[in-house]
C-alpha cells in the first residue's frame, strides 16, 4: 500500500465540520475523536492521515509539501498568500471580511489618510490598494474593535459572522471586503504525483458537498 | 547597536563537508551531461543593471530583487535569473555567432523569498539554453537532456510538459481587459475552480469560457489529450495541442521505466518569459518542482535580437537536500595517510608527502610537534597510516 495521504485540517470549528464531512464519506474518524494531545491522526479506511495545525501553519506545511492536502479559510488564503492549489470551495465556515467603524461614522469624508486597525494587515493593504487609497495599518492581535472605540482607528478591516460584537460596541459594517469559505487546497507536487488518489477524495467530497 | 557578525543573514547558510561533496556531485552530473550534449558553458556577472530585468515585460517583480548601486549610483541587482543575462550576452556578443547556440550555466541566483518560511535566497541553478532554433527536434532535445538529468539523481522522478500558448490562444479570445486576463490567468494556475467559475460565468456562456474552466482540470497522463481535443473551440488551438500530444509520446517512448511522463496544460506560470513548451520536473519528497523550463521564443527579440530559444534549469540545492535527506550521501573524502617529521626532516616529510599524493593517496601532514599528539589526532580522525620521517630518505 502507498504512503497515505497527509491532510491537515485547521484545528477547531474547521477540524470538526471537517471530520463530519469525512464521517459522511464513510470514513472511520475514530482516532481523530479520541486523539487526546496526539497531532497525527490515521484515518485507516481512507488511507489517510490527519495532522490537527492552527490556521497558518496549514499552508505552510502544504506549501512545503509535508502535507499533501489540507483545509483552510479563505481568510488565512488571503492574508498568507503562497504557492499551492485552492481546489474545493467546502462550503462551510462562511463569514466574510467586512470593514466596520463606529455607527454614523462618515469614513470616506476628508482628505486625511484614514487608520486601520486589523488582524490582516495584507487583506486591508490590498483592498485599499485596489481602490487606490493610501492608509495607515496597525496591526492588533487582540479584539480589534477597541481600537476605533479607543480612536486608535477609524475603521477596522475583520471577520464578521453574525455582526453581534459589531452592534453591541457600537460598530457596523459599512463595506464587505470579501466573502470567506473553507477551502481544500494541495501542494503543487503532490496533486501531480498522487493524481489518483487525490482526485477519488476530491470528487467524492464534491458529490458529498 | 546590535552587531550581526555572528550569523548569515536571513535565507542564506553556509553549507559544510559532506553538504558540499552532495552540491558539487550534483553540479558535476548535470556539468559532465550537459557538456556531453555538445553544451557550453558560459558565466554571467553576479551584478547585473537593474534594466536587464526590467524589460517591458516585467517577468520580475522589483520586490523580489536585491538592488544595490555602482560607483555612478546606476541601480544594481544581484543576479536573480541567468536565462536573461544569457539572453543579453546572446543579443549582443553573440549576435554574429553560428546558430544554434548551445549554452550552459552553472552558478547563484538570488531572490529575496519572504521571511520565516524556510526558503532559501541563494541558490545555484545548472541549466541548459538551446538558441536559434524552433524545429520540434530542439524541443525533444532540451526534454530528453531534462529526462537524462532527473534519473541521474537515482530518485523516483516526474516529468511534466505543457504549452502555454494553448492558455494565451484562448484568452486571447475573449473580450476582456489585461487585468481580466490576468485575473483568469492567477486562477488557472492555482487550480482555484470556484472562482475560476464564477469569473467565467460572468463574462458569458461559450465554448472559448468552458475551454479555460476546464483547463487546470487537464493534466495527468495520456487521456488528457482525448478530454483536451474535445474542447478546444478551433483548428489553430488543436494543432498546438497535435504537437504537444507528439513531443508526449516521443518523450514517452525515450524515458522507459525509471521516471513517469505527464501533461498539464494548467501550467501558467506569471513570472515566466515562456511562449509554448513548458518543461516541470519533480522528485518524490520535495514540495517544489526541482527543474523548470520551457521555450522562450520573445525574449531574447526584447534586447532587440529577435530569435526562439527552449531551455531549462535545475534548482541544485533542493535536488542535494533530497538527496542527503534518503541517505544517498556519498562517503566523504577519507585521510589516508598523515606524515610526522622529526625535528629538522619537515623538508623531506613534505617531500615523502607529495610523493604518496602523486600516487593518488590522500595525505595530510602533521601540525604537532610531538609524535603522541599526532597518533592521538590520527586516531581521532580515523587517519589508517602515520609515517614518521626522521631520514633524508623519502620513504
Amino acid at each position: 500500500m502507498n504512503k497515505p495521504i497527509r491532510i491537515a485540517l485547521t484545528k477547531g470549528r474547521l477540524e470538526k465540520d471537517t471530520v463530519g464531512l469525512f464521517e459522511k464519506l464513510g470514513f472511520d474518524c475514530t482516532a481523530i475523536h479520541e486523539k487526546g494531545r496526539k497531532l497525527i491522526l490515521p484515518v485507516p479506511d481512507a488511507n489517510m492521515e490527519v495532522v490537527l495545525a492552527k490556521a497558518n501553519d496549514v499552508i505552510t506545511y502544504v506549501e512545503h509539501g509535508v502535507c499533501d492536502m489540507g483545509v483552510v479559510g479563505k481568510d488565512t488564503i488571503m492574508e498568507m498568500n503562497g504557492k499551492f492549489f485552492e481546489l474545493v470551495d467546502l462550503g462551510f465556515g462562511r463569514c466574510k471580511f467586512a470593514l466596520a467603524t463606529k455607527k454614523d461614522y462618515d469614513f470616506y469624508s476628508g482628505y486625511g489618510v484614514k487608520t486601520i486597525a486589523t488582524k490582516y494587515p495584507n487583506v486591508s493593504r490590498n483592498f485599499f490598494e485596489k481602490k487606490g487609497m493610501d492608509t495607515e495599518i496597525i496591526k492588533i492581535e487582540g479584539s480589534v474593535e477597541l481600537a476605533p472605540l479607543l480612536e486608535l482607528a477609524d475603521g477596522i478591516v475583520d471577520i464578521v459572522e453574525t455582526g453581534t460584537t459589531l452592534k453591541e460596541n457600537g460598530l457596523e459594517v459599512i463595506e464587505d471586503v470579501a466573502p470567506i469559505s473553507a477551502r481544500l487546497i494541495a501542494n503543487t507536487v503532490s496533486l501531480k504525483l498522487r493524481k489518483n488518489e487525490i482526485d477519488r477524495l476530491i470528487t467524492l467530497i464534491e458529490e458529498n458537498l | 547597536m546590535k552587531n550581526y557578525d555572528l550569523i548569515t543573514p536571513e535565507g542564506t547558510k553556509d553549507y559544510l563537508f559532506g553538504e558540499c561533496i552532495v552540491i558539487r556531485d550534483v553540479e558535476n552530473t548535470l556539468v559532465e551531461l550537459f557538456r556531453s550534449c555538445g553544451y557550453s558553458e558560459m558565466l554571467t556577472p553576479g551584478l547585473e543593471f537593474y534594466d536587464v530585468f526590467n524589460l517591458n515585460s516585467r517577468y520580475f517583480p522589483q520586490e523580489n530583487l536585491y538592488k544595490l548601486t555602482d560607483s555612478k549610483g546606476r541601480l544594481l541587482v544581484m543576479r536573480p535569473d541567468s536565462t536573461m543575462p544569457i539572453a543579453r550576452v546572446v543579443a549582443t556578443r553573440l549576435r554574429d555567432a553560428m546558430l544554434p547556440l548551445k549554452l550552459f550555466y552553472n552558478q547563484t541566483v538570488y531572490r529575496t523569498e519572504p521571511a520565516l518560511k524556510g526558503r532559501s535566497d541563494e541558490i545555484v541553478q545548472t541549466g541548459i539554453e538551446l538558441i536559434g532554433s524552433q524545429i520540434k527536434m530542439a524541443d525533444l532535445e532540451v526534454i530528453s537532456t531534462a529526462v537524462t538529468a532527473l534519473k541521474s539523481f537515482g530518485m523516483e522522478f516526474s516529468l511534466e510538459i505543457g504549452n502555454i500558448g494553448i492558455f494565451k490562444e484562448l484568452v486571447e479570445r475573449l473580450e476582456v481587459n489585461e487585468k481580466v486576463k490576468e485575473e483568469i490567468r492567477r486562477l488557472i494556475e492555482t487550480k482555484n475552480f470556484p472562482a475560476l467559475n464564477d469569473l467565467l460565468d460572468s463574462l458569458g456562456s461559450n465554448n472559448v469560457t468552458y475551454a479555460l474552466k476546464k483547463l487546470p482540470a487537464l493534466f495527468g497522463g495520456e487521456e488528457v489529450f482525448e478530454k483536451a481535443e474535445e474542447i478546444m473551440p478551433d483548428e489553430n488551438i488543436k494543432q498546438l495541442l497535435d504537437e504537444l500530444k507528439e513531443v508526449y509520446n516521443d518523450v514517452s517512448e525515450l524515458c522507459g521505466e525509471d521516471g513517469v511522463i505527464t501533461v498539464d496544460l494548467g501550467l501558467v506560470n506569471k513570472t515566466d518569459y515562456y511562449t509554448g513548451l513548458i518543461i516541470k520536473g519533480y522528485l518524490q519528497g520535495h514540495g517544489e518542482e526541482v527543474l523548470s523550463g520551457g521555450r522562450y521564443d520573445k525574449l531574447i527579440s526584447e534586447f532587440g535580437y529577435d530569435i526562439p530559444a527552449v531551455g531549462f534549469a535545475v534548482n541544485v540545492n533542493a535536488v542535494a537536500k533530497l538527496i542527503e535527506k534518503n541517505g544517498i550521501i556519498p562517503s566523504m573524502h577519507r585521510v589516508d595517510a598523515i606524515v610526522y617529521a622529526e625535528k629538522g626532516f619537515e623538508v623531506s616529510a613534505i617531500k615523502t608527502a607529495q610523493s604518496l599524493r602523486e600516487q593518488g593517496m590522500i595525505v595530510e601532514t602533521a601540525l604537532f610537534d610531538d609524535i603522541e599528539t599526532v597518533r592521538n589526532y590520527a586516531k581521532e580522525k580515523k587517519i589508517p597510516k602515520v609515517i614518521v620521517v626522521n631520514s633524508e630518505e623519502a620513504e
